[in-house]
């Protein structure tokens, strides 16, 4: 038995130089200590079969080496750790390239950041058909038939007159009108189209966003205060407001919100088309028609909406020149 | 609409630098739109600002128009140009043009004069150069006012030469199909009913309030003039001059709503500018108006001006305002005033337009900003919205970049379900696309032409398909689609199905949508849940319906915070080389819940045997520790399904 002991002391020592080099210490482990064929395991299972004398002389003695080769194990693992950290071909000056990651369009990243903002202000999001009934896309927007405001929107038809393509998230206003009851507060972001020929600034589709409120006491004045803020959120706190009229015709009276150009800081240049101020959005306290349509008081509650192209937006907050690159190949994630 | 500062003037006293003017325009509605311009001729000078018109208000593509809101905003005097007041002579009964309509639903008004011994020629520097800097060429005296009166008032006019009508009549009526007409540009229309003409012996003269025709036209020997003004159906010549691909001055002003009274202020302008600078004899004729579009007068409530701004504005400002715009009081009370509307503003419809009227001239900046402090309402954002925001999180953590792709494609003439676009400017964009594999495959190629040799793509965006007749708005479908795609040469076919399958396996997990089979059907690989089509992959990618998948979402749970003992052990089976062995899989998985995970590689682990068969391996890790009894499960299992279970393998997890 106390052969045993000591070849497998001489084995261990050997196996414990090679193992070393290799750092399989696991494997080490097993070939003596695993539960079915470890050596010093197989030694364990013969003491029950031991006199008792045996038993004193030997028990002690198993444990023994069963302890020393044990903490050896440990030993050897710490200090082959210690040598690879040490390794000097481990240089950490030297840059690696980054883990592969996936990148969201620029288009998603601006919906995502605007959609913090008003989540956190009660905003809830809504979304709906893109193929629209002329119904929720124009007449419910105070749009009745051959009205010349109809020219703002170049519209695809699908089956003419009245199956078309949305012209504006508005159609989505009009739809959650329709159908929940107020207080609502809601954000709509949205790929919307447009019968118009492609060109760096123009395609047939792009996307707005759209939000609104309506409520008990609501007025323009409350309008003025989620865009500032939103502003302020978007272009940082220095940004210079106008609000101006502008009519469209969902909203009376309509306002247009312009931010003082970034770049020239209103002397014009050619970002800001010489004007000195970039448009951003327009807005307005929604229509009394189009609240009577929707099937709401408009002497109970009023509300307002404002809508925004976001193509634009991401372009210039991306350094994307040309609004088809944004949605071909021709803009690529490196 | 383009104004030139310098005939702006004549209208409004105003001491201000064009820039200055065109900031306050900017603020009540009229955007400067472009860089003011110096036009320059001769002696003659002037800036010309150009602004935005947002086609409600018709009396803003008139000079005076404008000039009438800048001076309210202004709180300057606004001065109305002098019309003719002089006595007008009564014609003979033979001398009258008669006026005869035979289509009074297009036709609202149409207002004339005749004009006798006048004298055609050049015009003066200062209209030419009014016009010129509007944009407008001179042509001759005659012709030019018109032009001028319409740009001055809104009212398009037209003179026509009498010496050349066969008959002292004019009829308007629908055009007939086939008709011809020349426009005085030179162009030859071919007309159909849905046109109406102003017609002389039969003859098409001019096209009813888009362009004059050549036959008639004024020129340098004309001496006797017809001047009509016109209010013709708005709906009528917004649709005919799209049609006929015209869009001029005429078109323009006529496609907005005009008020018919406007034409006897146009007619009694340009009566006084003929007279003055062609000379001649004015002769009364008809004015075809059988009726007469009544006025309106509305309630103004003063607690309306405070529901919708938050403010009070004092009741003299409100009044200031109005009377400035032309609003005229018609009685008042504590509460409210009714005030009668100015025909002009024919854009004013309910009582908050007027309210938007006083807020505009009071100026937007002048409103305090508030923030809302009433409780948010109810959350009603959709599910299936935050399921997709989850879908593409997924996505970007497993490596995948997201792109957005154009939905209006070329059309299929095959594919009956593709929705085609009735109008589309640019055929290659005028269908819906029915899948979105082909828009995506075409910017992995971007990738491998920029020398990426692998991309991993994904889109979200929505596929659309007809049913049925198209008549119906229910034909239209439109589904909420992820689709993944793996792009370049560089990974081999099993490669890049390995991939796919794990990507769609992760979100699956996160999804806790287990089971999921791949149901084969001929070429096509259905993912399903519970016999519900979740979408469809291929070797290089997959789609998926997320509605479906918003519908499957359980509830995944990859926590564990006890430890667990857990043992691995080979199963290898033998079945039909043609079975897949997915199902196989799931319905192991499904035994019972000490199978944790399995893993089974048979790409790589499928080994043939004899010509029939295969050999798959199913790695199965059991947690807990007594598992015989789940083994012997298995092994019944297997067999049921007609395979045979050829070796098992245990390997003892000690450690």
């Amino acid at each position: 038995m106390q052969d045993d002991i000591n070849n497998i002391r001489k084995m261990f020592e050997k196996d414990l130089e090679t193992y070393s080099k290799s750092g399989d210490f696991d494997e080490l482990y097993l070939k003596y200590f695993s539960k079915t064929h470890g050596l010093v395991t197989n030694l364990l299972k013969k003491i029950p079969s031991l006199s008792a004398e045996e038993k004193r002389t030997f028990g002690t003695s198993i444990n023994t080496i069963q302890n020393e080769l044990k903490q050896a194990i440990t030993e050897a693992k710490a200090a082959f750790k210690t040598a690879t950290i040490n390794d000097p071909a481990i240089d950490l000056s030297i840059p690696e390239v980054p883990l592969n990651s996936g990148e969201l369009h620029p288009i998603t990243k601006t919906i995502i950041e605007m959609n913090k903002f008003f989540r956190y202000h009660g905003y809830s999001i809504a979304e709906g058909p893109e193929i629209e009934t002329v119904e929720y896309n124009f007449r419910k927007l105070n749009l009745p038939e051959g009205h010349p405001a109809t020219d703002l929107q170049d519209t695809l038809f699908v089956k003419e007159p009245d199956i078309l393509l949305r012209t504006h998230t508005s159609s989505i206003e009009s739809r959650i009108l329709s159908e929940y009851e107020p207080p609502l507060r809601v954000i709509v972001p949205g790929k919307v189209y447009r019968n118009e020929t492609a060109n760096a600034s123009n395609l047939g589709f792009f996307h707005q966003y759209q939000g609104f409120v309506v409520d008990k006491g609501v007025t323009i004045q409350h309008l003025k205060g989620i865009l500032e803020e939103f502003h302020k959120f978007l272009f940082g706190e220095n940004v210079v407001l106008r609000f101006r009229y502008k009519y469209y015709p969902e909203v009376s009276p309509g306002m247009g919100v312009d931010i003082r150009c970034q770049f020239c800081e209103g002397a014009g240049c050619t970002v800001c088309r010489q004007r000195g101020w970039v448009e951003v959005l327009g807005s307005g306290m929604i229509h009394y028609n189009t609240l009577k349509m929707c099937g709401i008081d408009p002497e109970e509650y009023t509300g307002f909406a404002f809508g925004m192209g976001l193509d634009r937006l991401a372009m210039s907050k991306f350094g994307i020149s040309d609004i088809r690159k944004l949605y071909s190949g021709e803009m690529i994630y490196v | 609409m383009k104004i030139p500062v310098e005939w702006l003037k004549e209208y409004i006293d105003l001491d201000k630098t064009p820039a200055e003017i065109a900031k306050s325009f900017t603020t009540i509605g009229l955007m400067l739109d472009k860089p003011i311009i110096k036009y320059s001729k001769g002696n003659f000078s002037t800036e010309v600002l150009d602004l935005e018109h947002r086609m409600d208000r018709a009396d803003w593509l008139s000079i005076l128009g404008c000039s009438r809101d800048l001076a309210a905003f202004e709180k300057t005097t606004f001065k109305m140009p002098e019309i003719y007041s002089g006595d007008i002579k009564k014609p003979s009964k033979e001398q009258i043009v008669d006026i005869k309509v035979e289509c009074p639903d297009l036709v609202n008004r149409f207002n004339t004069r005749t004009f006798k011994k006048i004298k055609v020629g050049r015009s003066p520097d200062w209209l030419k150069n009014r016009l010129e800097s509007y944009g407008i060429s001179s042509i001759n005296n005659i012709v030019d006012i018109t032009n001028y009166v319409m740009v001055e008032t809104g009212q398009p006019m037209h003179a026509q030469d009498l010496s050349k009508f066969q008959k002292r009549e004019i009829l308007i009526r629908k055009a007939i199909k086939g008709e011809k007409i020349t426009t005085l540009l030179g162009e030859t229309i071919e007309l159909t009913e849905e046109y109406f003409v102003l017609t002389q012996n039969g003859m098409p003269i001019v096209l009813g309030g888009i362009v004059g025709g050549k036959d008639t036209a004024v020129d340098e020997h004309t001496a006797e003039i017809v001047l009509d003004a016109g209010n013709y159906n708005q709906v009528n010549i917004r649709k005919s001059s799209r049609r006929a691909k015209i869009q001029n001055e005429t078109v323009l002003r006529y496609d907005k709503f005009l008020h018919p009274k406007l034409t006897e202020i146009a007619i009694e302008r340009a009566t006084k500018l003929i007279l003055e600078l062609a000379g001649g004899e004015v002769y009364e004729n008809v004015d075809w108006y059988p009726k007469e579009t009544p006025e309106r007068i509305m309630n103004l409530r003063f607690a309306r001006i405070k529901t919708l701004s938050g403010m009070d504005i004092p009741l003299k400002e409100v009044e200031s305002i109005l009377s400035a715009l032309g609003y005229v009081t018609a009685g008042s009370s504590k509460e409210s005033m009714s005030v009668t509307v100015p025909y002009f503003r024919t854009d004013v419809e309910v009582e908050d337009d007027i309210v938007a009227d006083v807020l505009r001239i009071h100026d937007y900046n002048n409103i305090p900003t508030v923030h809302l402090d009433i409780a948010p309402p109810k959350d009603i954002t959709p599910e299936i919205y935050l399921v997709e925001e989850q879908l593409r999180d997924i996505c970007k953590n497993l490596g995948f970049h997201e792109h957005i792709t154009d939905p209006l494609v070329e059309p299929d003439p095959k594919n009956d379900k593709q929705i085609k676009l009735e109008n589309a400017i640019s055929q290659e964009k005028s269908a819906l696309r029915t899948e979105m594999y082909t828009s995506l495959a075409k910017v992995a190629e971007s990738y491998t032409k920029n020398k990426i040799k692998t991309s991993y793509l994904f889109e979200l965006g929505k596929t659309y398909e007809k049913q049925g007749s198209g008549n119906d708005f229910a034909d239209y479908n439109e589904s909420r689609v992820l689709q993944v795609l793996i792009g370049g040469d560089e990974l081999t076919a099993k490669e890049k199905a390995k991939t796919t399958k794990r990507v769609l396996a992760s979100i699956m997990r996160d999804f806790g949508i287990t089971p999921y089979a791949i149901d084969v059907t001929g070429d096509m690989n259905i993912v399903m849940h519970e016999n519900v089509v979740l979408g469809e992959i291929k070797y290089d990618s997959f789609f998926l319906y997320t509605e479906a998948l918003k519908n499957a979402k359980g509830i995944p749970n990859r926590i564990q915070s006890e430890y667990k003992q857990t043992k691995t052990e080979d199963i290898s089976v033998v079945m039909p080389k043609t079975t897949p062995v997915g199902p196989v899989f799931w319905k192991i998985k499904e035994i019972d819940e000490k199978i944790g995970s399995i893993t089974c590689i048979p790409e790589e682990l499928d080994t043939i045997i004899g010509e029939k068969n295969k050999n798959v391996l199913f790695k199965i890790n059991y947690s807990g520790d007594n598992f015989a009894e789940t083994r012997e499960k298995i092994i019944v299992l297997i067999n049921s399904l007609g395979m045979s279970v050829r070796e098992l393998s245990s390997i003892a997890n000690d450690l």
